[in-house]
């Protein structure tokens, strides 16, 4: 049985099917890339794992080490160790990235981290990341640019240390500079502990972060797996051969 | 003894002379009294002002005067937690009971006392102010037409006068803290004066033992001169059973500035009234505001901004927070005078409900006469924005903590701006204890945008 096993997943949102019957394996140590054009339901994979309240599960089971997650909490979840690098990142007013950090450590760790122990930990990792100090001072997100939440999110992830991290299209709105500092940290986070999956609808991030496997998706399904070599012939073909083979 | 209603010039006369006041503070409370006896208690059908809380259904006015004596201790005011202390007045059960005086205030001149003493020791300065605010004059911006500010200018009780002299920047704060145990009706007074280019912290702050049944009808006159600085606070930390009625009206001078935060949580019923005159060129205020209300509560919030000064600028920024069967108002006030060009004005309000049965009202309310300025006003009122707490969520945070914490966030913006000393954290504690004492399981959100465009 794999780490995350989903099985024949159909979701809605909005009353629209948009997944409809995935299936898919990831374990601990190993990094998937899920790819596919706009609107073929990556996304919603992503949230639905994580526990978006937008998107109903209608169907299928998704489970992480025999867990089935559909019966948990967006909190819960990540207590378990699953982890969305958002693509699109909340701001959140008042609230400071310090505050925020360190009640999500202590909430996902199931205990008080020391102070000291926190700080020396965040400002590692900000360095790490080129993460501007002046961070720590300011709200959730709010007045940061897309690259900086971006970075935000790996950072985020570099603090939770999660078992399952989910990137729903952390390329994206990159430059090449930004998407190198990322992908950089995302690759220095990878281990035998962790599962990733990359959700994108370009290649590019792939070149940093070379997956074990590639998935992409058509019209919420699996429509086409393979190795690293898939990502390459999608770079040169584009997703039409996918189409027109459906 | 006899209640508020029947209050005339005979029996003040007599408490005047047995308080040996000076004749001109005398004539002035007979003054009052003639007026007082003229007006009618406000009436919310036909009192503009009073449209939106009815003044019959909640203010008992039919109250005698609270006895001064007994009375305990207040509990610890927000001076405490401010390293190296402040000048701290205090009033029990309408009597001025003690002034504790800060070495930096005294060294500096600073005028903490007694109002009834200052009417003869410091008379020039009192004799020119004391109700200068409130009484109506050919030109000026009297709120005497409201029958509960002429109570005040009649009957004040526990009152304290306070002088910044001219170019004193006096860097610890002053707190004035009313502290109510007795049932009746309390008139504090605080008449405030901040000499030009002066600098003050002046923090207005209201207890009560819960559960006593009282209301509170409180004047504040603060004349802040050329160039001064004035920071306000007002907390109205009020137990269950508190009626309170507050005039906090400041004159503002030539290019002087004042920051003033109303930090309103307690108390059954509070209609609060900042008001600020801008009568100088150049002069700024920023009047913040945060409120949380709970069942059973009503809140009357009433800026008024008057700009009778060219080059005037003011920002009013009000954010409130309820729950459970209560109701809150805004009235934002701006009148700009037809002479009153170049003002910069802007008003805005915004309310969160955070669960079914609170309902808050917002009304901006501009008069303007004179057509170079500019000016704005908003207002909002919603719910918890479901995006925001799916964030936090999806870190690991459970769904009370994440609650909290948007809510605190909430107001941060305001106390980070007031950044007055010792009241963020006592504000902070207070917003946790409300919070903490809420059904978090009844808060709704906004799951309207929950979706981002174009994902799938």
């Amino acid at each position: 049985m794999a780490d995350l096993e989903i099985r024949d997943l159909t979701v809605e949102a909005d009353g629209n099917e948009i997944l409809r019957g995935v299936t898919l394996d990831l374990d601990r140590g190993r990094t998937i890339a899920l790819m596919g054009p706009n609107g073929s339901g990556k996304s919603t994979l992503a949230y639905a794992i994580a526990g978006h309240p937008a998107y109903e599960i209608t169907g299928g089971t998704m489970t992480w080490e025999g867990t089935e997650l559909n019966e948990l909490s967006p909190d819960e979840r990540a207590r378990l160790g699953v982890f969305l690098a958002m693509q699109y990142p909340t701001e959140i007013p008042g609230v400071s990235v310090t505050n925020f950090l360190r009640t999500s450590l202590n909430a996902v760790r199931g205990e008080d981290v020391p102070v000291r122990e926190f700080m020396t930990g965040l400002k590692e990792e900000m360095a790490a990341l080129e993460v501007d100090q002046s961070f720590l001072q300011r709200s959730v997100n709010e007045g940061f640019s897309g690259g900086e939440k971006k970075r935000f999110e790996i950072l985020q992830m570099a603090m939770l240390k999660p078992a399952l991290a989910v990137l729903d299209e952390t390329d994206s709105g990159l430059d090449v500079d930004a998407l190198r500092i990322v992908s950089e940290g995302v690759d220095r986070l990878r281990s035998p502990e962790l599962g990733v999956l990359i959700i994108t609808h370009y290649t590019r991030i792939l070149r940093y972060i070379r997956p074990d496997e590639v998935h992409v998706m058509f019209e919420g399904r699996i429509a086409a797996s393979g190795g690293p070599e898939l990502a390459d012939e999608l770079e040169a073909e584009g997703y039409e051969r996918l189409k027109s083979s459906v | 003894m006899t209640t508020l209603s029947r209050i005339d010039a005979a029996s003040l006369a007599s408490t005047s002379e047995a308080a040996g006041e000076p004749t001109w503070l005398a004539e002035r409370r007979q003054l009052a009294a003639r007026r007082f006896g003229d007006q009618a208690w406000p009436d919310s059908h036909t009192d503009e002002f009073w449209r939106s809380t009815p003044f019959d259904v909640r203010f008992d006015v039919e109250r005698e005067l609270a006895a001064a004596e007994g009375g305990g201790l207040p509990p610890e005011g927000v001076l405490a937690g401010v390293e190296g202390g402040g000048v701290q007045v205090t009033i029990v059960d309408g009597a001025l009971t003690s002034v504790v005086q800060h070495p930096a205030a005294e060294a500096a001149g600073v005028v903490v006392t007694d109002l009834r003493t200052a009417a003869t020791d410091h008379a020039a300065l009192v004799e020119a102010h004391l109700g200068r605010l409130t009484t109506t004059t050919e030109g000026g911006t009297g709120s005497d037409e409201d029958r509960t500010i002429t109570l005040n200018d009649a009957a004040w009780t526990g009152g304290v006068f306070l002088h910044v002299p001219a170019e004193v920047e006096l860097d610890v704060p002053i707190s004035v803290h009313v502290h109510v145990t007795a049932a009746g009706a309390h008139l504090p007074r605080v008449l405030a004066v901040v000499g030009h280019h002066a600098r003050a912290t002046l923090y207005l702050e209201h207890t009560s033992v819960d559960g006593v049944s009282a209301l509170v009808d409180e004047v504040a006159e603060l004349i802040v001169e050329d160039g001064a600085q004035l920071r306000l606070a007002t907390l109205q930390d009020w137990g269950s059973g508190v009626e309170h009625l507050a005039l906090q009206k400041a004159e503002v001078h030539r290019d002087a500035r004042v920051l003033a935060l109303a930090f309103t949580t307690g108390g059954t019923t509070v209609r609060l009234r900042p008001e600020f005159d801008l009568v100088g060129p150049g002069a700024e205020v920023r009047p913040l505001g945060i409120y949380m209300a709970s069942e059973g509560q009503w809140f009357d919030l009433q800026p008024y901004v008057r700009h009778i000064a060219p080059r005037a600028s003011s920002d009013v920024l009000f954010k409130g927070a309820l729950q459970g069967e209560s109701r809150t108002v805004f009235r934002g006030n701006v009148f700009v005078h037809r002479d009153a060009v170049g003002t910069a004005t802007d008003e805005n309000n915004r309310s969160l409900i955070l669960t079914d049965g609170a309902r808050a009202d917002a009304t901006p309310f501009l008069e303007i006469e004179c057509s170079d300025i500019t000016a704005g006003h908003g207002s909002a009122t919603g719910q918890i924005d479901a995006r925001h707490l799916y964030y936090l969520q999806a870190r690991g945070i459970d769904r009370d903590t994440a609650l909290r914490m948007i809510v605190t966030g909430y107001f941060t913006e305001i106390l980070d701006e007031a950044d007055l000393p010792g009241v963020s954290d006592r504000a902070l504690a207070v917003i946790e204890r409300r919070i903490a004492a809420a059904d978090l399981s009844a808060v709704q959100v906004n799951d309207l945008n929950l979706r981002e465009e174009g994902e799938a």
